[in-house]
């Protein structure tokens, strides 16, 4: 393999007019303006089809069914806690969650946890969480930021197991929760990280 | 439902509900897709699972497309990992081409059968390049993206694509000495 002359790159990059090329290089940029007519043309197959019946066929659970499958089941709470400044807030919250009824602890061994997210985001005009739970559905879980001090929180309750979140602020600004302490690849390539999420039982 | 719709007018309406509305992103790059696929497959039926699985995948995850403007780089992203998922499963180093050649019609002209051999000779020549360059060379040349476009796509550095894609022209020029 032997360097092309810069004239040529260019012309080809659309930075040069091919025309101002001398008579050697029109024929290098000849033949690869036919190789690239060549590739162009688009395969005559089709996969619509088959794709959109399996877009009919996928299903999503809703919000409210699996808020309606929380509550008829019985359930042990994990309470997920991430800025010190939470600590009060966080374990009042589970102290009310784990005893209810006067004390009494829920009895273990269901398959869900309470997660509960929080983040300094300040000046935000919204805060969601979306997530592989639901479906990365914009919309499902807002958080809430009463006292406008920038703090956003907001619980929801997850299947245990692991789940990959991420804030989306101003409903634009995606965001890793900087707090999360464990990330995963999004899978979609440019190296970008999920946060993730640990819910047990 | 109307194709005029903006890329994120339509991902809005799919993920509120309008299943069918997904039609209308197949239509707008499946071709694309297709022949992205297909260069970098060497295989129509190869091509045409990644696509699928591809499309399938972006309507699951259609929420965790974070800027629906950039839809088709987002397509092209997830096809193009899936193009080198069915790469790394291939028992043998290189992409194969189809594996009949096409068959003269005798209704076939002259320029049509040349047209043809042609068109093998080039996809053997693109065959032989390595994956990071022959992606580099369909996504500029044949797809016609700008090395923005293709940064979004790839995640690789606009110098380093574009060192691919003189790499590629470099190796296709030779290969291609009997051309035209």
């Amino acid at each position: 393999m032997t360097d092309i002359d810069p004239r040529l790159q260019e012309a080809l990059d659309g930075e040069r007019d091919s025309a101002t090329l001398p008579p050697e290089l029109r024929d290098a940029f000849a033949r690869l303006t036919v190789a690239t007519r060549l590739l162009a043309q688009p395969p005559a197959i089709s996969v619509a089809d088959r794709v959109m019946a399996e877009v009919r066929r996928s299903k999503r659970a809703s919000v409210a069914h699996r808020w309606a499958h929380w509550l008829a089941q019985p359930r042990a709470v994990t309470v997920r806690l991430r800025p010190v400044w939470t600590l009060a807030l966080a374990a009042g919250l589970a102290a009310v969650v784990l005893l209810p009824g006067g004390g009494q602890p829920v009895a273990p061994g269901a398959q869900e946890g309470v997660a509960q997210f929080v983040g300094h985001f300040p000046g935000a005009r919204s805060v969601e969480v979306v997530g592989s739970f639901n479906d990365w559905q914009r919309g499902a879980l807002p958080l809430r930021d009463e006292d406008h001090d920038g703090i956003w929180h907001g619980a929801v309750v997850l299947p245990t197991g692991q789940h990959e979140y991420m804030f989306v602020v101003d409903g634009e600004r995606w965001v890793a929760d900087p707090l999360a302490g464990r990330y995963v690849d999004d899978g979609f390539g440019a190296g970008r990280q999920n946060a993730l999420l640990i819910v047990r039982p | 439902m109307s194709d005029a719709l903006s890329d994120p007018q339509v991902v809005a309406q799919v993920l509120g509900g309008d299943r069918e509305a997904f039609g209308i992103i197949i239509r707008r790059y499946e071709p694309g897709l297709l022949r992205f696929a297909t260069r970098m497959l060497g295989s129509h039926d190869a091509a045409a699972d990644a696509v699928a699985e591809s499309l399938v995948r972006a309507y699951r995850h259609l929420a965790q497309c974070r800027d629906p403007v950039r839809l088709k780089s987002w397509l092209y992203r997830i096809t193009g990992n899936r193009c080198r998922s069915h790469i790394g499963r291939r028992h043998t180093s290189d992409i194969s081409l189809e594996d009949a050649p096409p068959v003269a019609d005798p209704a076939d002209t002259w320029a049509v059968l040349e047209r043809s051999e042609q068109l093998v000779l080039v996809e053997r020549a693109l065959a032989a390049l390595p994956e990071e360059k022959r992606e580099a060379f369909v996504l500029k040349h044949v797809e016609g993206m700008s090395y923005e476009e293709m940064s979004a796509v790839t995640g690789a550095r606009i110098p380093t694509l574009k060192m691919r894609v003189h790499r590629a022209r470099e190796a296709l020029l030779e290969a291609l000495k009997e051309l035209v």
